[in-house]
C-alpha cells in the first residue's frame, strides 16, 4: 500500500508537470497578447499585464480584415474536409474490401502521395489552378488538397479490421456497397474519421504557403497570411499584435479540439495507427 | 522592302483581328471604366508598424493624382516569401506588373529573364540627373552585368550600430579606468572588444548584461559589412568570383569566436527579430542591427540610445540592404508605363521621405531631406541621420544567382563556426566551396 501510495503521487506530479509544460505557452500567448509593447521584454518574469490592451485587438482589426479572413478559412478548411470525407471514404472502401486490377498500384500511388511535400508540386499545382481560372478564388484554395493520400490509408486500414462477418451479415440482408459503408463502415470508424478530421483542419488552417502564392486579394486571403504581417525581419516583431493575432487565429481551433477531444482521445485508443 | 507573309498568316491575322475583337469587348462590357490600366504590385514587409496601410494609403494618393491607373497592392509575405511568390507567378506565366525584392535577387530574376531595364524611362526622366537625386549606395544594386538598370530603390537599409547610453554612463568609471570615453561609442574594431567586454555584466555563472549582440538569422549580411570594414568582400561585383575564403575574412569571422566563444561577451546565435526587443529591454548595451528597426526602438526604448556607424578596422564600411522595385516582363506596355509612374510616384522626395518616417528605412531620395517635414523630423530622431550618413562608406550588396542557396550556405557555416562545430577556417572553406557550386548551378 505504502509503495502504491508513492507512486500515484508520483505519477501526479509527473502529469501536472507535464499540463504546466504545456499550458505555459498557452498562458505566455494571452499575458502578450494583452500586454503593452515595453512590457514585453523584463528581466524578471512577468505575468500579468500593469494595464489590460484590449486595444490589442482592436488594432489588429485594423491592419487586416481578420473577421473576413476568418471567414474564407472556416470556408476553406470545412469545404476540403466535406470533399475529402467524400472521396476518402469511398477510396478507402475500395482499397480495404474489394479486389480490382491494378490496386496495389494505385495504392502504392496514394501512399506516395503522402510523403510529396507540398513545396516539391507548387508549380505544377499553381499551372494547373491558373489553367483552370480558379487563382484568386477559394476553390482553388481547395482543390489541390481534397484528395488525400493520408486519410485514404488511414481509414482503409480501419476498415480492414472491420469482421468480414459484419459485410456477410450486410450483404444477405440485401446492403449494397454504399449501404454498408453508411451503416456499417462509418460508424463502426467514427472515432478515425473524427481524427482525420482533426488533422485536416488542423493542416489547411495552418496553411500559410499555398494561399499566399495563388491569392492577391483580401477577398479570398486566410488567416495565416493576416498573421504573417506581424513578423517582420528587418525590425523585429510587434509581439504584442503578433500574439493577439496569434490568439485570434487559433481559439476557433482550440475551442474545436476542446470540443471533440473525447471522441479524438477514444480514436487514438481503438484505431490501429498512433499518431 | 517585300512583306513576308508566313504560312497560315492570314489565319493568324484573323485569330489576332478575334481576339482583339474578343480584348475590346470584354473591356467595354466587363469593367465600366475601360480605359482604366490595372497593374497589381507585390510588396514585402519587412519591418513593423501598420505598414500594409501605409502602403494602401500610398496608393490611394497614387491613384487620386492618375486617374486611370488602378493599383492592387498585395502584401506577399516577407522577402523571401515574396520573391517565391513572384517566381511561382512567373513560371505560372502570370506575372504581377510591379514588385518589390529584397536586393540580392536581381540576378535570379536576370536569369529568369524577367524582368525589363527601366533605361529609356530614365532616359526620358532626364538620365543622369533623375538618377542622380538617389544616393549611389543604394542604385549599386539596381545594375545587371549588362550595365542597364533594372531596379528602382524603395525601402532600404544598412545595418548600423546601436548603443544604450544610460548603461555606458552607469559604466563611466570603468570605461575611463580603461582609457574608454564614456560618452561615445567604440569606432574600430579594437575599441568594439574593449567596450563589450567592460560592458557585460556577469553574476556568478548568469550574465546580466551582454556587451554585444551580434544576431544570427541575417548574419551574414552583417558579415559582408565586417568583411567590407577588413577590406575584402564575399563574392564580387561580377556575381561570379567568390572571395569568401580570404585572409581578410578569416580575421572578422576569429573575432566573432572571439567574442561569443571565448570572452562569451556576445551571446551566440541570437534570433534575428528577438535582438531589438532584448536591446529595448536592456539585456544588451550594443547590438548590430538593420536601420530598418529604428522606428520599433525610438517607439519604445525607455533610455537615451544613440546610432552610430559600424566600427572599422581598415576603414569603414557596410553593405546596404531592403528591396528594389522592379517591372516585369510579358505584361502590356500601358501596364509597364503605368509601374513606371508608380514608382516615379513612390520615390519622389515628398513621398519618399513620408515613407522613411512612417518605416525608418532611409528615404532612397536625396531630396526628402530638404523638405521641412523631414528636417522637423530629424531634429526629434537625429539616430535617423547617422542611418544616412553612414551611405557613405556604403557598398552594394552582394548579388549572385541562386541567392537563397548561397545566403542558406553562408548562414549554415557562419551558424556552425559560431556555434563552435567548426574552425573558422572549416567554415569559410566549407561556404566558399558551397557557394562556388551553387554559382555554377552544381
Amino acid at each position: 500500500m505504502e509503495e502504491k501510495k508513492y507512486e500515484t503521487v508520483l505519477k501526479i506530479f509527473i502529469l501536472q508537470f507535464a499540463a504546466i509544460a504545456v499550458i505555459l505557452p498557452f498562458v505566455w500567448l494571452l499575458s502578450t497578447a494583452l500586454k503593452s509593447p515595453g512590457e514585453v521584454f523584463t528581466p524578471t518574469l512577468k505575468l500579468i499585464p500593469d494595464t489590460f490592451m484590449w486595444s490589442n485587438f482592436l488594432e489588429i482589426m485594423d491592419r487586416a480584415p481578420f473577421w473576413l479572413y476568418m471567414l474564407n478559412t472556416i470556408i476553406v478548411c470545412v469545404g476540403i474536409l466535406l470533399i475529402q470525407l467524400l472521396l476518402v471514404i469511398p477510396a478507402a472502401y475500395a482499397f480495404a474490401r474489394l479486389d480490382f486490377p491494378g490496386k496495389d498500384v494505385i495504392f502504392l500511388l496514394f501512399v506516395i502521395q503522402i510523403m510529396l511535400p507540398l513545396e516539391s508540386i507548387i508549380i505544377p499545382n499553381y499551372l494547373i489552378t491558373k489553367k483552370l481560372g480558379l487563382l484568386n478564388t477559394r476553390t482553388g484554395l481547395i482543390l489541390p488538397f481534397v484528395a488525400s493520400g493520408f486519410g485514404t490509408f488511414m481509414l482503409r486500414q480501419t476498415f480492414k479490421q472491420v469482421p468480414n462477418a459484419l459485410e456477410d451479415a450486410a450483404l444477405i440482408d440485401g446492403a449494397g456497397h454504399l449501404r454498408f459503408i453508411w451503416h456499417v463502415l462509418i460508424p463502426l470508424s467514427r472515432p478515425t474519421i473524427v481524427t482525420f478530421s482533426m488533422i485536416s483542419i488542423a493542416t489547411h488552417w495552418n496553411d500559410y504557403f499555398w494561399p499566399l502564392i495563388i491569392t492577391d486579394m483580401d477577398r479570398v486571403r486566410t488567416l495565416t497570411i493576416g498573421l504573417g504581417m506581424f513578423v517582420q525581419q528587418e525590425s523585429g516583431s510587434d509581439w504584442t499584435l503578433l500574439m493577439a493575432a496569434t490568439l485570434f487565429v487559433c481559439a476557433p481551433i482550440i475551442a474545436f479540439f476542446l470540443a471533440t477531444q473525447k471522441t479524438f482521445i477514444k480514436s487514438f485508443l481503438t484505431s490501429g495507427i498512433k499518431g | 522592302m517585300k512583306p513576308f507573309i508566313p504560312k497560315g498568316g492570314i489565319s493568324m491575322r484573323k485569330t489576332c483581328c478575334s481576339l482583339v475583337f474578343i480584348l475590346v469587348a470584354a473591356l467595354l462590357f466587363s469593367t465600366p471604366t475601360w480605359a482604366e490600366v490595372q497593374i497589381k504590385f507585390y510588396y514585402p514587409v519587412g519591418v513593423a508598424g501598420p505598414l500594409v496601410a501605409v502602403i494602401n494609403g500610398m496608393v490611394e494618393q497614387f491613384e487620386k493624382e492618375n486617374p486611370g491607373i488602378d493599383v492592387e497592392p498585395v502584401y506577399a509575405g516577407n522577402y523571401n516569401q515574396t520573391m517565391q511568390k513572384v517566381q511561382t507567378a512567373l513560371l505560372g506565366g502570370n506575372p504581377p506588373d510591379l514588385a518589390v525584392v529584397e536586393i540580392s535577387e536581381l540576378y535570379s530574376l536576370l536569369q529568369m529573364n524577367a524582368m525589363i531595364p527601366l533605361d529609356p524611362y530614365i532616359e526620358a526622366e532626364g538620365g543622369k540627373e533623375f538618377l542622380a537625386d538617389f544616393y549611389e549606395g543604394f542604385l549599386g544594386n539596381a545594375y545587371g552585368r549588362d550595365g542597364k538598370i533594372y531596379g528602382i530603390p524603395f525601402q532600404r537599409s544598412t545595418p548600423i550600430l546601436y548603443w544604450n547610453k544610460d548603461m555606458f554612463r552607469a559604466a563611466a568609471d570603468k570605461l575611463k579606468a580603461a582609457g574608454l570615453d564614456p560618452d561615445r561609442p567604440p569606432e574600430t574594431w579594437a575599441e568594439l572588444v574593449k567596450y563589450a567586454e567592460i560592458l557585460t555584466i556577469r553574476e556568478g555563472n548568469q550574465t546580466k548584461q551582454y556587451g554585444l549582440i551580434i544576431p544570427g538569422g541575417w548574419n551574414d549580411w552583417i558579415f559582408e559589412a565586417f568583411a567590407r570594414q577588413n577590406g575584402s568582400q564575399l563574392i564580387k561585383e561580377d556575381g561570379v568570383t567568390v572571395t569568401f575564403n580570404s585572409p581578410e575574412n578569416l580575421e572578422a569571422l576569429k573575432l566573432w569566436v572571439k567574442l561569443m566563444q571565448e570572452m562569451k561577451v556576445c551571446p551566440v546565435l541570437r534570433p534575428w527579430n528577438i535582438t531589438p526587443d532584448d536591446f529595448i529591454g536592456g539585456v544588451t548595451a550594443m547590438m548590430y542591427y538593420s536601420t530598418g528597426g529604428m522606428a520599433k526602438i525610438r517607439k519604445t526604448a525607455k533610455f537615451e540610445w544613440g546610432a552610430a556607424f559600424q566600427p572599422k578596422n581598415k576603414q569603414y564600411g557596410t553593405p546596404v540592404g531592403g528591396g528594389d522595385f522592379h517591372i516585369f516582363k510579358g505584361i502590356p506596355k500601358a501596364n509597364q508605363d503605368a509601374a513606371w509612374k508608380f514608382i516615379k510616384f513612390m520615390t519622389r522626395p515628398d513621398i519618399a521621405g513620408y515613407w522613411s518616417i512612417e518605416s525608418g528605412y532611409v528615404s532612397v531620395n536625396k531630396k526628402s531631406y530638404e523638405l521641412a517635414e523631414m528636417q522637423e523630423f530629424l531634429k526629434q530622431f537625429p539616430q535617423m541621420t547617422v542611418a544616412r550618413d553612414q551611405l557613405k562608406y556604403a557598398y552594394p550588396k552582394m548579388m549572385a544567382v541562386n541567392y537563397q542557396v548561397i545566403r542558406n550556405a553562408m548562414t549554415t557555416n557562419l551558424d556552425a563556426a559560431l556555434e563552435g562545430k567548426k574552425t573558422p577556417e572549416q567554415a569559410l572553406q566549407a561556404a566558399h566551396k558551397m557557394i562556388e557550386d551553387a554559382i555554377k548551378g552544381k
